[in-house]
């Protein structure tokens, strides 16, 4: 079963290399020592058959030269050697050479070479016999879009991608039920959302979102044809999206502890930093919740670093610079000197 | 609750998976898809840039048909059905013959093994040993040509379906047994019946190669169609339609086709007279093959004519207009009454009359035609200008008519036996060559006459350089020529002097299988013996060793025939052409030189009677003589004289003065009165004793006796003498 691997990202021919490695522990390597032991076990020879046998000689098969040889210099190449198929030394007028030998010693010639017989070659695709080809198929062709220049331009117009795979067999069946599979995926930029609808796409979509490429991946490979799941995913983008936009009643009921991340504005660190300074400015605190959550620190000297400070050790995690942030931040707001660097 | 109604929609991506899948990627798609991915831009909408324009329309095998468009031949490669392989490429016809057939031998054992074990091939592969197979073929899509075909036989439960599938699949023999199985006439709708006639009546009851050998149909050499009736009469055919009741007009018509078909013409117009009175209306293809086969019904020209005449008067009544078909039929009937003037002025109206009403006549009509006016020993007429004006015109030959495939080879053996024209020739190559063409060749007979007319009228008439090429390109992957115009080829080789490809010539005849071919192989040494010297040393190398080498072919052969492994007696070269074997290769000035050997050995072989008749030119191996003692090899030189002296050659006398005075460095005054003197000859070494016996025997007539008893002594001396 053979699979054509063709993949937008440029990653993939690491595994070419890989393959290479193989063949050459496969590759078998050329004799470096005979042992030339003819010495034969004796038989009595009572009836001399053997001088009988030797008698018949083999028979003479005059063999035609290479038709490499007869080649004009001129031939075009793809008539020659027109589709894909193993090496043939008797065919092809190129002086090649492989095979692994010890250092020093030259890769055995094309004739009986099974090594060359092993690797698949791409005699049939000469740039010559590509561009004729080309040319060929060329009246199927239609022109491409004007505007969709460039990949930002095509990611804009087309962001739905659907990924399936088609498989090639050389048996009795055509079919691999691999084919059926479909992969769809969407940037999450791309869908137009706002934040609430967002947070509930997120939700909705779960695992499918992966925050490194922004990707929404939808694969589906419950139906058996390919059509099926191209219509499932279908569904599922669609269902997901609008979903997101419907607000239900029980969503008001949404408190601190199912937010999603840390809001700073509602939490219980403004209200100490708003506390702190009406404190520190004695001024009277009887604040509602509301008011705490509107307050304006942008009177507060620092405040609003003290603020993404805090927003991003919660939201970000604990680790030595959010935690550094926070300590500078802290600093800062409450007028401290700078950490030395001689402390650490 | 957010979380729950996420499990709900449950995407089961399970991240691992999913990256490997990635990696298998093969095409991406990017869909037409709108955000929602429900809607594909309609691509009727005016071009924005952004949205695809129309698809072009191609169909399943467009895009393959045009990649296999992009390949041309190659004139180094055998043709693709053989291996490319030196050892299994064939040179000669034979070879491309036998591994083609032997090849679809294979096949067809394939496809017996296939029908006879039908059910080792319908299993699922997954079903598990003992459990009940089930019947299903793991082909996917399921393709009728390679799934086992039914096998009827007595024992066989039929249904009126497997009479369909017999019939649909034109399998006359199973067709018949099927309906013997079902019992018979009575059994059958008139729908079947009709079908079945049909069949009967096309094939004439004869199975038919299938059309899956397609090399047996290849080398099946048809020989010309015999003009003799070969239907059936009384057949299933005949029985079948008495038994239809009432008969339709298409149970007539395909009667009468299957009739006229196979010559029975008279039975024929019977039936489509009496369908006329019934009043039961017939075909246009009805017509037509009554056309094909007037001729039957009448002696005489003029009365032929007439008929013709009525029955195209008899279609206008019946209110039918003609097809190209009745255009080639006509000139089918018209071109097989023989020449003469007068038919070829009808047939000239009739392609007028039918070019008024907008036929033109297809490759059968022009075939016909050429038939018609080309004949053998007739006057030349050249219409086949006109016929290739009107054929380069038209943008693709269709073929129509079986008979389609016979212009070519005809037109061609025009170009080269009627008009001995080389610029027709060309151009009908390169009619042949346009397109899809080449599948009017015919078959591999067809298309080595084809070969063999292009080749004979190249030779014949075109330019030296423009033949080479020609050669090149076709021998031997495309045509491997015929011994005659092996020889055509040789004698155009000759006239222009070129001594490397006549060296080359003689591997070719090996290869292709005519080396035993005696009039070919002396032909080929007399070419040798008169393009000689005019050739560069290298070249003349090469002759003297392809000369050596058919001295060598001969005696394997020979040696061949004496442990009976040849099955036809092998024929000997003749003296003649022994002689200019000897020629050529004692063309050396070295002593030590292999061509002296084969010198000796031809000589030998002349000696001992081996070699038919005496040679034409004996005052050659008088030549030899003197050069083979001049350059020191007095055996070869004896045995010359010896053999120009049995003979009874004049040449003898003035050789064998001539040998001695070489060998004895004396002046051939001297040499002459030497020998008058036949007891001062006892002193001289043995060789030139030989030669000095050699003159006398000549001189005296010797009887035969003496000569045997030479040679006996001859032989003793040569092999004591060699060092000499």
């Amino acid at each position: 079963m053979s699979v054509f691997i063709k993949y937008n990202k440029p990653g993939s021919i690491g595994n070419i290399f890989n393959v290479q490695v193989l063949w050459r522990f496969n590759s078998t390597t050329a004799e470096t020592m005979r042992k030339e032991e003819d010495e034969e076990f004796r038989v009595l020879d009572i009836m001399k058959k053997r001088d009988r046998q030797q008698k018949r000689t083999a028979r003479k098969i005059n063999i035609q030269p290479d038709r490499a040889d007869r080649m004009p210099t001129d031939q075009n190449w793809g008539n020659v050697w027109p589709g894909p198929k193993t090496f043939h030394p008797s065919s092809v007028p190129l002086p090649i050479r492989q095979g692994y030998v010890p250092k020093g010693q030259a890769p055995p010639g094309k004739k009986a070479n099974a090594e060359l017989m092993k690797i698949p070659n791409f005699l049939h695709l000469t740039p010559p016999a590509i561009k004729t080809q080309c040319e060929a198929i060329k009246k199927y062709c239609t022109e491409w879009p004007k505007l969709l220049n460039s990949e930002d331009a095509i990611e804009k117009h087309y962001p739905v991608e659907v990924i399936t795979s088609d498989y090639c067999h050389a048996s009795p069946t055509i079919r691999n039920p691999l084919a059926r599979i479909v992969n769809l995926r969407v940037k999450l930029s791309t869908l137009n959302l706002d934040k609430h609808a967002k947070d509930k796409f997120l939700r909705l979509v779960g695992d499918c979102y992966d925050e490194k490429t922004d990707f929404v991946t939808f694969v589906s490979d419950r139906c058996p044809m390919r059509k099926q799941n191209l219509d499932y995913v279908n569904y599922l983008l669609t269902a997901c999206y609008h979903e997101s936009w419907n607000v239900e009643d029980w969503e008001k009921e949404k408190c601190e502890d199912d937010m999603e991340y840390y809001i700073w504005d509602n939490n219980a660190s403004k209200k100490s930093l708003v506390n702190w300074h009406l404190r520190c400015n004695n001024q009277e605190i009887n604040l509602t919740d509301d008011e705490y959550k509107n307050y304006d620190i942008s009177g507060i000297s620092n405040a609003s670093g003290y603020k993404e400070a805090v927003s991003s050790l919660m939201n970000d995690g604990e680790n030595e610079d959010t935690v550094k942030n926070y300590g500078s931040a802290v600093r800062k707001l409450l007028g401290l000197p700078e950490r030395k660097l001689t402390q650490c | 609750m957010i979380s729950e109604h996420s499990t709900n929609i449950a995407f089961r991506t399970k991240r691992g998976e999913e990256k490997r899948q990635w990696s298998r990627l093969v095409h991406i798609c990017r869909t037409m898809a709108t955000l929602e991915g429900q809607k594909v831009p309609q691509s009727s909408s005016a071009s924005d840039g952004i949205s695809p324009p129309q698809r072009i329309h191609r169909g399943p095998t467009d895009i393959l048909q045009a990649l296999a468009a992009t390949v041309g031949p190659d004139p180094t490669a055998a043709h693709y059905k053989y291996h490319d392989d030196p050892y299994l490429i064939p040179l000669s016809n034979f070879r491309k013959r036998s591994y083609a057939l032997s090849a679809e031998a294979g096949r067809k054992a394939a496809a017996w093994v296939r029908d006879e074990h039908a059910d080792l091939f319908s299993m699922r592969e997954w079903d598990p040993p003992g459990k009940k197979k089930t019947p299903y073929l793991n082909a996917d899509p399921h393709i009728d040509a390679f799934a086992p075909k039914p096998i009827y036989n007595d024992e066989s439960k039929v249904t009126e379906e497997d009479f369909k599938y017999t019939l649909n699949n034109a399998l006359v023999e199973d067709a018949i047994k099927v309906f013997e199985l079902l019992g018979g006439v009575n059994a059958l709708s008139e729908e079947l019946k009709m079908e079945f006639l049909q069949l009967l009546c096309f094939y004439n009851e004869k199975e038919p190669l299938a059309m899956e050998w397609l090399e047996e149909r290849w080398f099946a050499a048809k020989t010309r169609d015999r003009h003799s009736a070969t239907w059936r009469l009384g057949g299933l055919a005949d029985s079948i339609f008495t038994s239809m009741e009432p008969k339709s007009s298409e149970a007539y018509c395909a009667i009468i086709q299957g009739m006229a078909k196979y010559y029975q013409a008279e039975r024929a117009h019977l039936l489509a007279q009496e369908a006329m009175e019934k009043g039961i209306p017939l075909s246009t293809s009805v017509f037509n093959s009554l056309i094909s086969c007037v001729g039957f019904l009448k002696e005489g020209t003029t009365l032929r004519i007439e008929a013709l005449k009525t029955l195209l008067a008899q279609m206008k009544e019946q209110g039918l207009s003609p097809d190209q078909g009745t255009l080639s039929s006509c000139l089918k009937s018209i071109s097989a009454w023989g020449g003469g003037n007068m038919l070829q002025q009808v047939a000239l109206q009739v392609v007028a009359e039918f070019k008024s009403i907008g036929l033109q006549p297809g490759l059968s009509a022009y075939y016909y035609l050429l038939c018609l006016f080309c004949k053998e020993r007739g006057p030349r007429v050249d219409i086949l200008t006109t016929i290739l004006n009107d054929l380069e015109k038209r943008e693709n030959l269709v073929p129509q008519d079986a008979t389609d495939t016979n212009f070519f080879i005809t037109a061609m053996g025009v170009c080269s036996d009627h008009l001995q024209d080389i610029s027709l020739a060309e151009r009908l190559h390169k009619l042949l060559m346009k397109g899809d063409n080449y599948r009017l060749v015919g078959d591999a007979y067809k298309e080595s006459i084809y070969y063999r007319h292009y080749i004979t009228v190249s030779c014949r008439h075109a330019p030296f350089e423009k033949t080479l090429e020609l050669l090149d390109t076709l021998i031997p992957n495309v045509y491997v020529p015929e011994p005659s115009v092996m020889e055509e080829i040789i004698k155009r080789l000759e006239a222009g002097g070129a001594g490397e490809r006549l060296a080359q010539a003689w591997s070719q005849l090996v290869v292709f299988g005519h080396a035993n071919r005696v009039r070919l192989v002396e032909r080929l040494l007399d070419a040798f013996c008169n393009c000689y010297q005019y050739q560069d040393d290298e070249i003349k190398a090469k002759i003297r060793l392809a000369a050596g080498d058919i001295l060598k072919f001969g005696q394997m052969a020979e040696e061949k025939e004496e442990k009976n492994e040849m099955r036809s007696p092998v024929q000997k070269l003749s003296a003649t052409a022994m002689t200019n074997i000897i020629e050529l290769c004692s063309d050396v000035t070295d002593k030590a030189d292999e061509g002296w050997e084969k010198v000796s050995q031809a000589l030998d072989r002349l000696r001992s009677q081996q070699a038919a008749g005496v040679p034409a030119r004996p005052q050659v191996l008088a030549q030899v003589a003197q050069r083979a003692a001049t350059v020191g090899r007095p055996t070869i030189a004896a045995a010359a004289v010896g053999y120009l002296s049995e003979c009874g050659f004049e040449e003898a006398t003035s050789a064998s003065v001539a040998t001695l005075s070489v060998m004895l460095n004396r002046s051939e005054e001297e040499v002459k009165t030497l020998l008058q003197d036949r007891s001062n000859l006892s002193a001289l070494h043995p060789t030139a004793l030989a030669v000095a016996e050699a003159y006398h025997e000549v001189k005296s007539g010797a009887s035969l006796h003496q000569s045997d008893s030479s040679t006996s002594s001859e032989s003793d001396s040569e092999s004591s003498d060699d060092d000499c």
